[in-house]
């Protein structure tokens, strides 16, 4: 082909339009080549998105398709079709909840309107390497030639793969998300869940759901809708999940506790999609190469503190800094020029909070966090409050709840993991 | 013996889920993701296997809102050379008599053509008329189901397949005809044709200034079919009962069954 770009970005996704946006914007020419029919129609998300980061990539984010401001905050441990939890009612507007397939759509529109070229419904197949350069990218029979490539392809990394960059994806580094929209009337969700109309709750929830599994559910409160879904670790789920993924999370809806808000819901879609979730297993082992950066979930960049995930601003941040490499990068795209851009990451927050939350993944080991600490948990609960007469002291319903179930050293070890990981 | 064909293209909502405006009886197109026809995806692979065979030049026709851009870069992603977007409100509205009318005035306009292509019916409204009424607008021949054409001598050489039979007819240049579903695969976009498709904006789009027809002719009011109520058929739910053991007593009791169903 006769064109060729400064800069071709793989990925309409946050992190591919963030790099596109910016780049375009510090007048680069930049082509975005997008698999699905749009940007978006393949993304699927959880439900919130936190500000800051995103608002440093994008210009104008009050005009972005923000369905609610998260206010209220759930931890909820279920056993036996009973929850305890604990709730956050704050007033920040510092994340809000949004369908990803309308924000990815808003991104890559931002980048289109800066002067980026967006070409959809082709897929990567590789990239074009010569003499040790990434010289382009490779559809099908197709070569199209560009000073620098921004992989940002998302966590599904054949690109990288098939050029030999990543080794092959292995469950065990890697979690599935599973969810459906359910539609609701806008006044039901702020009844149900106690809101007022731009305000949102994000709900995440541990125990009975994942089968004893390691992972958990979420709730996110979306305009007039509620996003609700399950995320296993694939290491574990491969052996042990003996069920179909969409039973399980059936299975929340028609839980006692869920139910009461869907009796009436329609369920508009379900999606499921992978996570990355052993951080320093996916992390490539150079963010840059000769011609190319990776950014975003491709580059395994995604926290999961188990209450909260943070994906789409750390994917809207890591593009930010492939653009800024880039930029100043002043035409040397060679590894050692754009390794400037590795520098970025490990100093931003993205790379700080990777690394200081690097043991939180050991967590899911620990599988008594999703079996026995939330029976624990609730046994205790009705010890406490399900009252006939006697009434009881809180040490007897501790111990009684934990004999048979978790020895006192073992918790004990287990709560200081937990406080040292967190 | 190059060939200037144009496929009439329909940008339909892709879903089951069809909601009609109660008051004015037509679809409510807003807010549903829309995709090519299929039967016209089918249609521009056959005018693009013409291309490859004869050489020429394909170009995709369209009337619809200004949303159907992304449907007709989507053939231009398959490789089709040109594509016209007939767009204005004026032409809301349209039933099948006015769409026709007006397409076959665009196709008038692109004038030097050789061959119309069009699906067969449409998943959305699937009339089947649109063919048929544009050949007659234009004075064309008009074949449909058709999954062959040869061009020989300045004649199109046309196979048509029916249920029971295979037909040839010998056309004459220019013709209309509508192509079988199923009876080619259509193929995919190109990065190249895409990025051209993206960089070089080869869509025009005409409105009714550029075509000029009387508005007694187009829109609602060129329109003389009346919708004078839409029934949907009544979900029936499924019985689910299998008949099992041994069959010629399952069958007397599918039998009985039916027969208290009152469908026997
Ligand atoms: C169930 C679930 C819940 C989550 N919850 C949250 C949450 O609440 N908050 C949060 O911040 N994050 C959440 N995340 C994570 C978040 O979705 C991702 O981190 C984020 O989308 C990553 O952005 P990205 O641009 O790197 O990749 P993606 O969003 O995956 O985008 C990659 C894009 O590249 C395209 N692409 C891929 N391969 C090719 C190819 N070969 N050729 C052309 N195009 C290609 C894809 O179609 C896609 O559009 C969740 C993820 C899941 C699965
Ligand atoms: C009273 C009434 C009101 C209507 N109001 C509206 C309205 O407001 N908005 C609206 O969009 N539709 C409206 N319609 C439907 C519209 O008339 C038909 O969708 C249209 O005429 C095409 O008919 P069809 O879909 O049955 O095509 P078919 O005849 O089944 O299609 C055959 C082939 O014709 C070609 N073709 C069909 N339509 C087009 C097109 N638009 N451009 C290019 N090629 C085409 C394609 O190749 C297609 O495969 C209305 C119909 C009625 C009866």
């Amino acid at each position: 082909m006769q064109h060729k770009f400064d800069v071709i970005v793989i990925g309409a996704g946050p992190a591919g339009s963030s790099a596109a946006y910016n780049l375009a914007k510090a007048g680069f020419n930049v082509l975005v080549i997008e698999r699905g029919r749009k940007p978006g129609a393949k993304s699927m998300f959880g439900g919130r998105v936190y500000k800051a980061p995103v608002e440093k990539a994008f210009d104008d984010l009050d005009k972005a398709p923000i369905h609610r401001w998260v206010v209220k905050e759930r931890i909820s441990m279920v056993y036996d079709e009973e929850a305890l939890t604990i709730e956050y009612d704050g007033r920040g507007r510092h994340s809000f909840t949004t369908y990803l397939t309308d924000l990815s759509s808003w991104m890559a529109d931002k980048a289109v309107s800066a002067g980026a070229k967006l070409v959809t419904e082709v897929v990567v197949d590789k990239l074009l390497i010569e003499d040790g350069w990434v010289k382009g990218i490779v559809s099908g029979d197709e070569k199209l030639y560009a000073d620098v490539v921004v992989d940002a392809e998302g966590i599904n990394r054949l690109v990288l793969e098939r050029s030999g960059l990543v080794e092959k994806l292995r469950p065990e580094h890697v979690a599935l998300g599973f969810k459906e929209v359910l539609k609701l009337s806008k006044e039901d969700v702020n009844k149900f869940f106690g809101l007022d109309d731009d305000e949102g709750l994000a709900w995440v929830f541990m125990g009975e759901y994942t089968d004893g599994l390691p992972g958990g559910g979420f709730l996110y409160t979306n305009k007039d809708s509620v996003s609700l879904g399950l995320v296993i670790y694939l290491g574990h789920a491969v052996k042990e999940l003996e069920r179909h993924v969409y039973d399980l999370i059936e299975r929340v809806r028609l839980s006692r506790i869920f139910n009461k808000y869907f009796r009436d819901a329609r369920v508009m879609e379900y999606s499921a999609h992978m996570i990355p979730a052993d951080i320093k297993a996916l992390r490539p082992k150079r963010l840059v190469y000769n011609g190319l950066v990776i950014a975003g979930d491709a580059g395994g960049f995604l926290l999961n503190l188990g209450y909260t995930y943070r994906g789409v601003d750390f994917a809207a941040y890591t593009g930010y800094l492939a653009a800024k490499a880039i930029s100043e990068a002043s035409g040397d795209y060679s590894l050692e020029s754009l390794s400037k851009y590795e520098r970025y990451i490990d100093e931003s927050f993205v790379g700080q909070d990777l690394k200081r939350f690097s043991g939180v993944h050991d967590l899911y080991e620990n599988r008594r966090l999703f079996k026995e600490y939330p029976m624990l948990a609730i046994n205790m609960m009705r010890r406490l409050f399900n009252l006939e007469y006697e009434s009881t002291r809180f040490k007897d319903a501790f111990n009684e709840s934990r004999k048979g179930v978790v020895g006192l050293t073992t918790l004990l070890k287990d709560l200081w993991g937990v406080y040292r990981k967190l | 013996m190059a060939l200037n064909i144009v496929v009439g293209i329909k940008y339909v909502p892709n879903t089951t889920n069809v909601n009609i405006d109660p008051k004015t009886g037509t679809l409510v197109r807003e807010g549903v993701p829309s995709v090519v026809n299929p039967h016209d995806l089918v249609a521009v692979e056959f005018a693009l296997e013409l291309k490859d065979r004869y050489g020429g030049k394909v170009t995709a026709l369209s009337m619809a809102p200004p949303q159907a851009r992304a449907g007709l870069e989507h053939v231009l992603g398959m490789g089709v050379d040109e594509a016209i977007l007939v767009s204005d409100r004026k032409f809301a509205g349209a039933d099948t008599l006015a769409t026709s009318y007006v397409l076959a005035k665009a196709i008038e306009k692109i004038g030097d053509y050789d061959l119309v292509v069009m699906g067969h019916e449409t998943i959305d409204s699937s009339t089947a008329h649109i063919g048929a009424q544009v050949a007659s607008w234009l004075n064309l021949p008009y074949i449909y189901y058709v999954t062959g054409l040869e061009y020989r001598d300045g004649y199109f050489y046309v196979t048509r397949e029916l249920e029971d039979r295979v037909e040839r007819y010998k056309l004459s240049k220019p013709s209309l005809i509508a192509i079988k579903m199923h009876s080619r695969i259509p193929r995919h976009v190109r990065l190249e044709y895409k990025l051209r498709a993206v960089l070089d904006s080869p869509i025009k789009v005409w409105s009714n200034d550029d075509l000029g027809l009387d508005p007694n002719c187009i829109g609602l009011r060129g329109s003389p079919t009346v919708v004078s109520k839409v029934e949907f058929t009544p979900k029936v739910p499924r019985k689910n009962i299998v008949f099992e053991g041994d069959i010629r007593e399952s069958v007397q009791k599918l039998i009985k069954a039916l027969l208290e169903e009152g469908v026997l």
